[in-house]
C-alpha cells in the first residue's frame, strides 16, 4: 500500500488533469449541446437537418473510435493538435450530442400553448427560445444532463488510450511496476465513483431548487 | 413548432451522414494497415520450416503429468488456456486471412507447450490486456501467460515465472530522416513515445530523467504517433522495433538495446510442480534445437544477427 503514498505526486497531478479535462469538456458540451438542441427544434429545415445529423453521428460512433480518428487520422489530413486539447475537444463534441438529446427531452415538457402565446405576443424565434423554452427545458433536463456529465467523467478515462497522462494512465503506469491490478484499479475505480457521486448529488440538489411545480 | 424532421428530410440526411462515417472509417483503415506485417513473403516459408518442428515436437512422459497437478487438469480439459497477444508482429500475431491461426515466437511456443502436455497444439487464447495479466493468473482464467512478460521481482511476488525463455532489450527508433538521435544517450529533453504498459515507461526516465514521455495503448498507435511527429523517438523492445522497421522504411532503429529484459512464462503463484514441469520442457526444446528453429522462423526473420543462445533457466531474480 506504501506505493500509493510514494507516487502520490504523479497520481494527484493526473487526477488534476482528469478533473480539468472533465470541467472544460463539460462546459463545452453544455453550451454546444444547448445550441444543437435549439437548432433541432428551430423552424429552419437546414438547421434542423444539420443538428439531427450531428446528433446521430456522435451518438452512433463510439467515443474511442472518435478519439483515435482525431489523434491519428486527422494528422494524416494535415491537422495536428496537442493530445490533451484534442481529447477535450472530442469529448465536448461527443457529449454535446447527449446534452442536446437531454435538453430536447426537456423541451417536450414545455406546453405548446406557451409557444403559441409567445408568438402571439410578437416574440421572435430567438426570444421565444431564450426567454420561454430553453430556461424551462434546462430546468427539466437537470437530472438527465447530470447523467451525461457522469458519463463524461467516466469517459475521460479513454484519454489514456491516446497518450494523455490522466488518472487511468497514471494508475496503469503504477500497476506496471507494482503488478497489483486488483488493488490499484479498485482504488482508481473508487475515485471515479466519488467524482460521479459528487456530480449526481449536485444535480439532485440543483434539480430540487430548479424544479418547476406544474 | 415542429420538433422532428419529416421522413423526407431524413432520407436526404442519412446518405450524407453515412458518407461522412465511411470517409473517416477508410482513413482509419489506411493509416493502420501499414502496421500489419501479414504480407511478409518469408512468412509462408517460415511456416513450412516449422511444420517439421511441430511434427517432431516433444511430448511429456505420462509419469511427468503428476496426479492432481495443473498439468493433469489441463490434460483432462483437453486444451491449454494461454494469455497471449493477438497484435504483436513476430511474437504473437493473428493471421488476418485466417483468424484461427496465431503465429510468432510466443504463439508457437504456446502451441508447442500444448503439444508437450496434450499431444496436440490445442490452445485457447485469452488476449490479456497487459494491465490484467496478474489478475488473470491469480483467478485461474488462464493456465499460463506467454506474452513478452518481463520478469520482475515485484511481479514475482504476485505470480510465478518459468524461464526466462527469451532475452531482449529496449531500443530506440526514430524517423528515417532523423540524424540527430543515435541512441538512448541523445534523448535528454526530448519527447519520447512509449507503449503504455511496457518496461519503457519506467526504463526511459531512469536513463533520461529530462525526457518527456507520451504513452500510447498499442504498438501500431505508437508507430503512427512517431511517424506523425508526436514525439522525437519511440522506445520499445528491440525485436518489435526491428520487425516494424523491416516492414516500414520510414523509420529506423538506432543504437543498441540499452536494457536487458528477460521474458518469462507467467504461472499462478506457488505452483512449484507446474513451474518445474515447464522449466523441464524449456530445457528439452532448447537442447534439441526446437527453440532455435522457432526463433529463426519468427524473430530471426527480422533481426540481422545470428541465432542467440537461449537464456539460462532461473538466471534472473524472480524466475
Amino acid at each position: 500500500m506504501d506505493f500509493f503514498v510514494d507516487s502520490a505526486g504523479p497520481l494527484l497531478t493526473a487526477l488534476g488533469t482528469t478533473i480539468v479535462m472533465a470541467l472544460v469538456a463539460g462546459v463545452g458540451a453544455l453550451v454546444l449541446g444547448t445550441l444543437v438542441a435549439a437548432a433541432r427544434i428551430s423552424p429552419v429545415p437546414v438547421l434542423r437537418g444539420a443538428a439531427w445529423a450531428y446528433t446521430q453521428f456522435f451518438v452512433n460512433v463510439p467515443l474511442l473510435a472518435l478519439l483515435i480518428l482525431a489523434v491519428f487520422a486527422l494528422p494524416d489530413a494535415g491537422l495536428i493538435m496537442p493530445l490533451a486539447p484534442t481529447t477535450v475537444l472530442v469529448l465536448a463534441l461527443y457529449e454535446a450530442a447527449y446534452v442536446a438529446e437531454a435538453v430536447r427531452s426537456g423541451v417536450n415538457t414545455v406546453g405548446n400553448g406557451q409557444i403559441e402565446a409567445s408568438r402571439a405576443l410578437g416574440l421572435t424565434l430567438g426570444q421565444t427560445l431564450r426567454l420561454v423554452v430553453l430556461p424551462q427545458s434546462l430546468r427539466a433536463a437537470v437530472q438527465p444532463i447530470g447523467n451525461v456529465m457522469i458519463a463524461l467523467t467516466m469517459n475521460t478515462a479513454l484519454a489514456a488510450a491516446v497518450g494523455v497522462v490522466e488518472l487511468t494512465s497514471a494508475v496503469n503506469k503504477l500497476n506496471l511496476v507494482q503488478a497489483q491490478p486488483i488493488l490499484i484499479f479498485t482504488a482508481a475505480g473508487l475515485v471515479y465513483m466519488a467524482r460521479a457521486l459528487v456530480i449526481g448529488l449536485g444535480a439532485g440538489r440543483l434539480e430540487r431548487k430548479a424544479a418547476i411545480v406544474r | 413548432m415542429r420538433t422532428s424532421p419529416s421522413p423526407l428530410r431524413l432520407r436526404r440526411v442519412v446518405p450524407a451522414a453515412v458518407a461522412v462515417v465511411a470517409m473517416f472509417g477508410l482513413a482509419a483503415c489506411s493509416s493502420d494497415s501499414s502496421a500489419v506485417p501479414g504480407a511478409d513473403p518469408s512468412a509462408s516459408s517460415a511456416a513450412s520450416a516449422l511444420d517439421e518442428v511441430y511434427a517432431n515436437a516433444v511430448v511429456a512422459d505420462a509419469a511427468d503429468i503428476l496426479p492432481d497437478s495443473t498439468m493433469a487438469k489441463i490434460k483432462e480439459r483437453g486444451k491449454l488456456i494461454v494469455g497471449e497477444a493477438l497484435d504483436a508482429p513476430l511474437l504473437s500475431q493473428q493471421d488476418p486471412s485466417n483468424p484461427d491461426d496465431v503465429q510468432g515466437f510466443d504463439a508457437d511456443l504456446a502451441k508447442l507447450l500444448a503439444i508437450y502436455i496434450l499431444g496436440e497444439p490445442n490452445v485457447e487464447i485469452v488476449p490479456p490486456a497487459s494491465e490484467t495479466r496478474e489478475a488473470l493468473l491469480q483467478n485461474g482464467t488462464v493456465d499460463v501467460v506467454l506474452n513478452t512478460y518481463t520478469i520482475t521481482e515485484e511481479r514475482a511476488e504476485q505470480i510465478s515465472f518459468a524461464g526466462p525463455y527469451l532475452e531482449s532489450g529496449l531500443a530506440v527508433a526514430v524517423k528515417a530522416d532523423n540524424d540527430d538521435i543515435e541512441g538512448i544517450d541523445d534523448l535528454g529533453g526530448k519527447k519520447v513515445i512509449v507503449g503504455a504498459n511496457t518496461p519503457a515507461v519506467t526504463a526511459v526516465p531512469e536513463e533520461q530523467p529530462t525526457a518527456t514521455l507520451v504513452s500510447f495503448a498499442t504498438d501500431p498507435q505508437a508507430m503512427q504517433a512517431l511517424k506523425q511527429g508526436r514525439g522525437d523517438a519511440y522506445v520499445q523492445d528491440f525485436t518489435l522495433l526491428a520487425s516494424n522497421a523491416a516492414s516500414d522504411d520510414s523509420i529506423k532503429v538506432v543504437g543498441q538495446p540499452f536494457t536487458t529484459e528477460a521474458y518469462g512464462i507467467g504461472l499462478a503463484k506457488d505452483d512449484a510442480d507446474f513451474k518445474a514441469f515447464i522449466n523441464d520442457w524449456l530445457v528439452q526444446i532448447e537442447d534439441d534445437g526446437t527453440w532455435a528453429k522457432v526463433w529463426d522462423a519468427t524473430l530471426g526473420a527480422a533481426v540481422e544477427s545470428d541465432t542467440p543462445d537461449a537464456p539460462e533457466i532461473g538466471s534472473v531474480p524472480g524466475s
